[in-house]
């Protein structure tokens, strides 16, 4: 067929392999969206030291809504980079279901880490809880979701 | 899919390249050339082989002052790559080679 010898068509098949691995490694959400995410915690700790149900409730509709458009474009995780586009088929469909499996997670870690400053005897639980969690996101976001997509295999 | 080995696809460089394109939707040149690890000169020169072969498109976006290239693969250069890929793991698939 072509004189290519099973050796040189299996390097051949790894070349490929390497070179969508790296675009694979591409997946994953702008640096920014891991950083607005942990100061709207910072400000979901500081909103709920405040006590008043109605501000939490308007708080949490408001970041709902400002969430959702941007998950929209983004959860696909296809445009972590300004330089590629990484295909649908290469970020498969499992992408968003670990981004948001991560935030559920984060949101049990927050409730969890006040309850936890609470019982300590802390001034602001709430607070610190969010500042906590919202360090977490910021910083770790992209090593957080790599290891959600590796266990959903996504 | 069946396979048909394409000799303009097989040589490394641009079977790096087209595959990954294949993986892309659109990959910027700076993109390409560190990841391909090319120069620009090379790179031009494979995109402009594969260009005229109808399997690559290329774009020039203006971002500021600046102008910058977006390649992609096109259904013909898909399809091409598909097609050569499935054409090696028949060969390995022959041999018993693993992949």
């Amino acid at each position: 067929m072509s004189g290519t010898t099973p050796e040189e068509a299996s390097a051949a098949l790894a070349a490929v392999r390497h070179a969508q691995s790296t675009v694979a490694g591409e997946i994953g959400l702008p640096r920014g969206y891991w950083w607005g995410l942990g100061l709207a915690w910072v400000g979901f700790g500081a909103i709920a030291e405040l006590g008043n149900p109605w501000v939490t409730t308007v708080a949490t509709a408001g970041f709902g809504m400002v969430h959702s458009v941007i998950a929209s474009r983004m959860l696909d995780g296809r445009r972590r980079s300004e330089q590629v586009r990484v295909s649908a088929a290469t970020a498969g469909r499992r992408t968003p279901i670990a981004v948001v499996s991560m935030l559920v997670a984060l949101v049990a870690l927050t409730l969890a880490a006040a309850l936890a400053f609470d019982a300590d005897g802390a001034g602001h639980p709430s607070l610190a809880a969010g500042v906590l969690v919202g360090a977490i996101t910021g910083f770790g976001g992209p090593e957080l979701l790599r290891g959600a997509r590796r266990l959903f295999r996504a | 899919m069946t396979g048909r080995f394409d000799e303009l696809i097989h040589p490394s460089t641009r079977l790096t390249l087209m595959a990954t394109l294949a993986a892309a939707d659109w990959a910027e040149f700076a993109f390409l050339r560190e990841r391909l690890g090319m120069s620009d000169s090379a790179l031009s020169k494979q995109l402009a082989t594969l260009e005229e072969a109808g399997y690559v498109a290329t774009e020039r976006r203006l971002d500021g002052s600046r102008h910058r290239l977006r390649a992609r693969l096109t259904p013909t250069g898909r399809t091409a790559f598909e097609g050569h890929v499935a054409a090696l793991r028949a060969i390995t698939d022959l041999a018993g080679t693993t992949p």
